[in-house]
């Protein structure tokens, strides 16, 4: 809502306003509707309006004119938009082969990625990789928003240990992680609307070095708000899904959230919190535990939406692959060590 | 039903005293727009496609092929003449923050390559190719109704003075409802307020400039209680002029405000159906107009080069 008053523009004073509200102006269904707002003035004809209000049509035409110019998106041609797109789009890689291979080559910068499963399906365990492999070897902030309290920095740091053993490099990465702690929704929209209005602003005119923003998880302070009477509810998650599209458009980051799962009639897995914010992610990939496996480390991730690659492509990955995999060899390797000293 | 004649009487009334216009304008005016008519007679019922002034609504849950038709149809658009394109300019609104660039390049492709074959040997490089067609298309990104209503307005003085103009998409036209409705309070008019002058602002730039446009809306109402097959509820609601397309989904019920569902002409449901036998999902559309009867039928595949239709057995 844009409301007019006095010097939102260089046209608008006292009097302009007065005349404006002076007179009843039919402008919907409820007759006796003042004109308060630019949605209310824009929708009325000028000429109707000068004569009604005695305010001349040349002074209305200009203001119109520079208050939608002020207001309005502005038409960007398709040509410069692909070329924008094509200098500017940065693939970031997740670390895990089997994960790129599903999301074609990792996470798009500008999407919003969604990552369902049942818990203890390893939503943030991938998360967790993610935002260790985009800080240590991609070099980049990560934002990490944490709704349920499920930040573990040894983890990170178990993490970072098994890609690098330099001390240095460790807490380098460790504190290019950004953790951002909120327990209900307002206080997720508020820290959004701060980032978007302060840390990535700054960011983008400092070279833009923040590339990727997680929200662990998003259904934790939203599944609670829905259902009732629903609007409110419903409204603070198409608000939400708002701030991360923007988020994701206007500073080029790869957005990465994590819901849950319900079962639909057919007791099929379903990503949680509903049709409208089914449509907000561009790609989801639903995780799973592998069942009779011996390892209780293995899932399988299945690709359920995408506008790249074909759905229902299906991955088999291993948890450990981040960790203890690794240490093993690397403590293989020291105890062969060990062994030739002597 | 007052309002609305005195509305009508008002764009007459500035219809016939528009004192400045300039060439173009009268050109776009006089000369009309391209017809898009045949724009996809697989989708669209024969000799009902879209013509000048129609409004499409493309409805379906997600992930069922909305914006990847859209994504097919904006590409016959912007292809030139010589490619069977119809060389029409498109402006595109996104309003889920959803439109995929390089997915519509790559279709965009797909389908220059395709006609390349066709062996007519044409002389400019491909990338070149693509460059030209985009440059027919404008892309507008809007994050809240009231700047979809703005930027409509905006738009406005584009359509008059851009004959080459014909198509406005509105992906999606849905997307603020929730934010709409909690904002608007307790009172109906207040939470459609916005949705209601857009939808009045869109009719008068189909009327007045003969552009066609397409919305996509969210399927996201359950039909609860009604029949599948017999979704026409008796009653004042709008939605009795839609035969019933066997409500193949019972996400079909239309719950935009009535100023929209007024003026759509052809309303198309997509559903995801089942998986052929060589593993591919196939996606269906049936389409309704009300100017032709029956329903027409359509299923696709999505391929990497955009859509393949499936001829009906």
């Amino acid at each position: 809502m844009v409301i007019l008053r006095e010097g939102i523009c260089p046209g608008i004073n006292e009097e302009f306003i007065k005349a404006l509200q002076s007179e009843d102006i039919k402008t919907g269904v409820d007759n006796d509707h003042q004109i308060a707002t630019f949605e209310d003035f824009v929708s009325c004809n000028p000429e109707e309006l000068a004569q009604k209000c005695s305010l001349s049509y040349k002074a209305l035409v200009a203001v119109r004119r520079v208050l939608l110019a002020q207001y309005t998106a502005f038409p960007v041609s398709g040509a410069d938009l692909y070329e924008e797109l094509l200098s500017a789009t940065a693939i970031l890689s997740t670390g895990n082969p089997s994960l790129d291979k599903l999301l074609d080559s990792g996470l798009y910068t500008g999407e919003i990625t969604e990552l369902t499963g049942s818990p203890g399906s390893g939503k943030t365990q991938v998360c967790f990789s993610v935002a260790v492999n985009i800080s240590h070897q991609l070099k980049q902030t990560v934002f990490y928003i944490d709704t349920k309290s499920g930040m573990c920095a040894n983890r990170l740091l178990q993490m970072l240990q098994t890609k690098t053993p330099n001390m240095e490099e460790q807490m380098e990465a460790l504190q290019k992680i950004k953790v951002f702690r909120v327990f209900d929704v307002f206080s997720l929209l508020a820290c959004l609307q701060h980032l978007r209005s302060n840390d990535l602003q700054k960011a983008s005119i400092g070279g833009g070095s923040v590339k990727a923003l997680m929200v662990d998880s998003v259904s934790a302070v939203l599944s609670s708000m829905l259902g009732g009477k629903q609007n409110e509810g419903m409204s603070l998650l198409m608000q939400v899904a708002g701030e991360l599209k923007m988020i994701a458009k206007d500073f080029n980051i790869a957005v990465l959230v994590t819901n849950h799962v319900t079962r639909d009639g057919n007791g099929h897995l379903k990503a949680g919190l509903g049709q409208s914010w089914s449509h907000v992610p561009r790609t989801r990939v639903l995780l799973q535990r592998v069942e009779d496996a011996e390892t209780s480390s293995l899932r399988t991730a299945t690709l359920t939406k995408s506008s790249r690659q074909a759905c229902h492509l299906v991955e088999e990955f291993d948890l450990c692959h981040w960790s203890e995999e690794k240490r093993t060899s690397i403590s293989g390797k020291r105890k062969l060590e060990e062994r030739s000293k002597p | 039903m007052e309002f609305r004649n005195y509305c009508a009487k008002i764009n007459d009334m500035t219809a016939r005293v528009r004192m400045a216009e300039n060439g173009a304008q009268l050109v776009s005016r006089l000369e009309g727009r391209q017809s898009l008519r045949d724009i996809e007679p697989s989708i669209f019922p024969v000799d009902g496609g879209p013509g000048q002034g129609d409004v499409v609504e493309f409805h379906g849950s997600e992930g069922t092929g909305k914006t990847e038709t859209l994504y097919h149809l904006i590409t016959r658009c912007i292809m030139p003449v010589q490619s069977r394109g119809l060389e029409v300019a498109v402006v595109f609104v996104d309003t889920d923050y959803h439109f995929d660039m390089l997915r519509l390049v790559s279709v965009l492709e797909g389908r220059l390559a395709e006609d390349c074959k066709g062996g007519d040997g044409s002389e400019n490089e491909p990338e070149e190719r693509v460059r030209s067609c985009l440059g027919r298309l404008s892309v507008v990104h809007c994050n809240s109704s009231v700047q979809l209503l703005l930027t409509l307005h905006y738009l406005e003085n584009t359509f008059s003075s851009q004959p080459s103009l014909g198509l406005l998409i509105i992906d999606s036209i849905s997307s603020f409802y929730w934010v709409d409705r909690f904002n608007g309070g307790e009172s109906t008019v207040c939470q459609e307020a916005n949705l209601r002058k857009c939808a009045e602002l869109l009719d008068r730039l189909r009327r007045n400039y003969g552009i066609v446009i397409f919305a996509t809306t969210h399927a996201i109402m359950r039909n609860y209680g009604s029949d599948p097959g017999v979704s026409e509820v008796p009653g004042p609601s709008s939605s009795r002029r839609w035969r019933s397309a066997d409500s193949v989904t019972d996400f079909d019920k239309p719950y935009l405000c009535r100023a929209w569902q007024r003026i759509v002409t052809h309303r198309m449901l997509f559903t995801k159906s089942h998986v052929s036998k060589d593993n591919k999902q196939v996606f269906s559309t049936a389409c309704t107009s009300i100017m032709t009867k029956g329903v027409k039928r359509c299923s696709f595949h999505v391929m990497e080069d955009g859509i393949k239709f499936v001829c009906d057995k």
